[in-house]
């Protein structure tokens, strides 16, 4: 499905880095997705579905994640979506990035 | 169905035939889960959603493919699109080559560019004979007075040089497009666009002016260049850039024409279309926006 498309911008938004973060725990389909990125967040990051979707196509574009099997649930059509090992590396890398930027202001500060 | 499934399929059509056709169902499934049991009208935040979701999985959509070629593609529409408005205004006086000009716009709207190429050339040889005052293939009464939409006959102010770089351009992109694969077809909405173009009003520039561009005209091609810009952003793509330049060159050559007496009115307004061609152009390359910047 996401062979052939367009690579899109580089960019690396904090809905996509919550939306990678769900899916390190194993394949999800975009209901369960939206959830977890909700608990993962306190509820401050709340993708609508349309925003969801095209967050995950994005994702896809980039083989950040892939399809990993479709369902039908109840009469409805289910993908879950699985993330890639250059989804893992480029997750872990951005949450290395802001560990050492969150250092940078808790040495100098009564976090420390 | 419920009310509020159909509303929600209503939204999807946002989205482009294909897509809905293979996720339409899925996504509206997880709109209905994450709806609350009594709700009949969709919440504005999922209708925003489905509508924003919809026109950037279009943009995604038409990002694929060679970038030089749909952009040729793209911007020989736009200036054909331009070339039958200049037209219409005289379809009555001159029903052959308006019939002719809207053949070579449907041809190019299909992606048939080795069919539009002789319409083009034709209906091109008689508009560059018409500016410079001669007769080729039938008799024509000059000057060519319009029936509606504009009260200035056809090509008052316009030398025939400047009518022929408008159609040798065309000529070229459809000529670069007719070796290899053929184009996609292109919306209809570009029929919607001619009236637009074509009609003289409302009037913002002094009536004198040689060559006055009309309210309607700038906020369509205003409002055109700016979904160029988004969409640039959104897929990163260097062809709508490509396209806007080619248009910016044949208005550019139009107003050159008439350089020593162009207005403030005229510079905001060619500046303004270029503005917008240069951010089309710049902003696929804009810096990574990361997560500690949103």
């Amino acid at each position: 499905m996401f062979c052939g498309m367009p690579r899109g911008t580089d960019e690396v938004s904090e809905p996509m880095y919550y939306v990678l973060t769900a899916l390190l725990d194993g394949p999800l389909h975009g209901h369960a997705i939206m959830k977890i990125v909700g608990e993962l967040s306190d509820g401050r990051v709340k993708p609508s579905v349309g925003t969801l979707y095209g967050i995950l196509e994005r994702l896809g574009d980039r083989g950040l994640v892939t399809v990993d099997r479709e369902e039908k649930v109840n009469g409805r059509d289910r993908r879950y979506f699985r993330i890639s090992d250059s989804g893992q590396s480029a997750v872990e890398a951005e949450a290395r990035r802001m560990h050492e930027a969150a250092a940078l202001v808790m040495k100098r500060t009564s976090f420390a | 169905m419920t009310p509020l499934e159909r509303r929600y399929r209503l939204l999807l059509r946002a989205y482009p035939p294909a897509y809905r056709a293979a996720h339409g169902t899925e996504l509206v499934g997880v709109l209905l889960d994450c709806a609350a049991p009594d709700r009949t009208t969709p919440e504005l935040r999922e209708a925003a959603g489905l509508l924003t979701g919809g026109l950037r999985e279009r943009v995604r959509h038409a990002a694929g493919g060679s970038a030089w070629r749909d952009g040729l593609h793209l911007g020989a529409t736009a200036v054909m699109a331009m070339q039958l408005a200049a037209m219409l205004p005289y379809a009555g006086s001159l029903p052959l080559w308006g019939v002719l000009s809207a053949l070579a716009l449907l041809a190019v709207v299909r992606g048939r560019v080795r069919l539009a190429l002789p319409f083009v050339l034709l209906t091109g040889a008689k508009a560059v004979a018409i500016a410079s005052g001669q007769q080729l293939v039938d008799m024509t009464m000059l000057p060519v007075y319009p029936g509606f939409l504009t009260p200035r006959p056809m090509f008052v102010a316009s030398a025939p040089a400047t009518v022929a770089v408008g159609y040798g351009l065309v000529c070229c992109c459809l000529l670069a497009l007719s070796a290899g694969e053929a184009p996609r077809t292109r919306s209809w909405w570009w029929w919607a666009a001619v009236p637009f173009l074509a009609w003289a009003g409302p009037q913002w520039m002094a009536a004198e002016t040689p060559i006055p561009i009309s309210l309607s005209r700038m906020a369509l091609e205003v409002a055109v260049l700016g979904l160029a810009v988004w969409a640039a952003r959104v897929a990163g793509d260097p062809r709508w850039a490509l396209a806007a330049a080619l248009y910016l060159l044949v208005v550019s050559d139009q107003l050159g024409e008439h350089f020593a007496v162009l207005t403030r009115q005229h510079l905001a307004y060619w500046g303004l279309l270029a503005l917008l061609t240069a951010l089309a152009a710049f902003v696929p390359h804009g810096g990574r926006r990361r997560v500690l910047l949103d």
